[in-house]
């Protein structure tokens, strides 16, 4: 009897063990990732989420160069319009910038636990996710475009209304999805994770077209060669509201620097964004 | 690189190109699947043993109670950790005791013990089925010899329990490192979501995710390969001889060809 009790005892010891040292390996590894915690309560690093796979506004490279951040916890640099316009307000807020890779997925709880402090991640201030975290002021304003195949019916298309019968998606739990029904008769298709997946589809021609912003678009279109951008006149696209086609800067509801970084953005003129937009395609890594 | 040029000019391209960011991720990739799956192996190993506790007649009350306990704790923890994606349980732990207790967790350690709780849920069942094909007058035998049960587990149980779920082991291994893909959610860059990053720059799909691929495919295969390397070592070899007797040296059966009898 007392042999299986001091079984028992040495297996609750071993699991015991075994929480014991993952647990050290997650408190004791990051050192560095600790201090700058520490440093996250005496607020002199910004965390800062971002998919960085979403060219012009965010890209994963190799090095520091075209000024890129390095990506915290790996070896690769982030750079990109949403890197410039967080530069820009860390230094207003007088913060070390620290940029934190994360899936699309993953931005809104990161910034709701307290994980990062801010996406800037090209993301649309939607009036759903004003329901849990809490937006800036714009700091980019787009129009919303169609991207096709090259070579596809649809290439010449004027208006939204042009695409009737033809398949088309965007990405899920974006408002690109809900624009869709804007236009009559479209096989509208299952909405997409993230615009890898929807470039894939459209490349194997599973779907007709997807709809995204001018700046992807452009991009798009200048990596990859069989990508055409669909650009359409006023009236004749797609209605959406300015809280859909801007984007701004995603926070936890009741942070406070968010005045902060509305000031910081509203120094930041029109101009200006312009030109960041236009050397953020200039200096996204394609293979042109 | 010209626009028209081949499907394979733009591998190459790609890989010359990228070859950092693939081999990088594929390293967090194998380094959370490895750690995640041996851990898992052992917390699986530990429940196993525990939910095969023999209880009868003579067992007192106290133990008996005590033994339930545990194996509705466990069965808990196996059906919570086997019934629920992994990439929600990411999300939940990772973020959830960041929100909760304000713990920002690294998340690389977070991955490992997110891929090591759940790989140990499907390793406590794939255990408990390995101790379960032991024949049962083994266990009886070394209970009659005066075996406490953990002696009984591991000189004549688990050496055999451990060779007949190796293939299942091995099977957890490459779920494993395919299925840390979706640990991008709490910022690790693992192989996936870095040729995520690749190819969200160069919007060449086709091209990345193939390389992707071949990667994937050479980590599974070498891991499946030395496992099997393992279960040969553990089978032992097919030709030996059994000594009959230290007194006639002569008395002795000759095993060739892995079991056939040629005396």
């Amino acid at each position: 009897m007392r042999k299986t009790w001091r079984l028992l005892l040495s297996a609750i010891m071993v699991i015991g063990l075994l929480v014991t040292a993952v647990g050290c390996g997650t408190s004791g590894q990051p050192g560095g990732d600790n201090a700058q915690q520490g440093d996250t309560s005496k607020a002199e690093v910004f965390k800062v989420g971002m998919e960085c796979g979403y060219a012009p506004f965010n890209w994963t490279q190799l090095d520091d160069s075209n000024g890129a951040v390095p990506i915290q916890g790996t070896k690769e640099f982030a750079g990109g319009y949403d890197v410039e316009i967080a530069k820009l307000i860390a230094q207003g807020l007088g913060r070390e910038l620290v940029i934190v890779k994360t899936a699309w997925d993953g931005l809104v709880p990161a910034v709701q636990s307290g994980t990062i402090d801010a996406i800037i991640a090209g993301m649309s201030p939607t009036a759903e996710r004003k329901k849990t975290i809490d937006f800036t002021d714009n700091y980019y304003k787009s129009d919303l475009v169609m991207v096709v195949k090259k070579g596809s019916p649809y290439e010449n298309a004027t208006s939204i209304q042009d695409f009737a019968g033809a398949k088309i998606t965007a990405q899920l739990n974006t408002f690109h999805y809900t624009v869709i029904d804007q236009i009559k008769d479209v096989k509208k298709q299952q909405a997409m994770e993230d615009f890898p997946a929807m470039r894939v589809a459209l490349e194997s021609g599973i779907i007709d077209g997807y709809v995204s912003e001018r700046p992807e678009g452009v991009s798009a279109s200048a990596a990859n060669s069989n990508f055409v951008m669909v650009e359409f006149a006023k009236g004749q696209g797609f209605e959406a509201s300015d809280d859909d086609v801007a984007i701004a800067v995603g926070m936890k509801k009741g942070n406070a620097d968010l005045e902060k970084i509305n000031e910081i953005l509203a120094g930041i003129s029109e101009q200006q964004r312009l030109e960041l937009m236009d050397k953020a395609i200039a200096n996204q890594p394609t293979a042109e | 690189m010209s626009a028209d040029a081949s499907f394979f000019q733009w591998v190459a391209f790609i890989w010359e190109q990228n070859w950092p960011l693939f081999l990088r991720g594929a390293g967090n990739t194998i380094l959370i699947a490895l750690t995640g799956t041996i851990i898992g192996f052992l917390i699986g190993i530990v429940i196993g043993i525990i939910r095969t506790i023999p209880v009868d007649h003579n067992t007192s009350l106290l133990k008996r109670i005590i033994l339930k306990i545990a194996d509705v704790l466990l069965l808990c923890y196996i059906e919570v950790f086997r019934g629920t994606p992994m990439m929600v349980q990411a999300m939940v732990i990772f973020y959830g005791i960041a929100m909760i207790y304000g713990i920002h967790l690294n998340p690389i350690p977070a991955g490992i013990v997110i891929v090591s709780i759940n790989t140990g849920a499907y390793m406590a069942e794939i255990v408990r089925g390995g101790i379960l094909s032991i024949d049962k007058g083994q266990f009886e035998a070394a209970h009659a010899i005066g075996m406490t049960h953990a002696q009984t587990m591991s000189s004549i149980i688990l050496p055999q329990a451990i060779r007949n779920i190796l293939p299942a082991t091995s099977n957890e291994f490459v779920i494993n490192i395919k299925d840390t893909c979706v640990l991008s959610v709490i910022s690790i860059s693992e192989l996936f979501f870095n040729s995520k990053s690749a190819a969200g720059a160069n919007f060449r799909y086709f091209e990345t995710f193939l390389i992707t691929c071949i990667i994937y495919l050479i980590m599974t295969f070498t891991i499946t390969r030395i496992l099997r390397w393992f279960e040969k070592k553990l089978d032992g070899p097919s030709v030996y001889t059994i000594h009959g007797s230290q007194t006639v040296p002569e008395a002795e059966i000759r095993i060739v060809d892995g079991g056939k009898l040629h005396v």
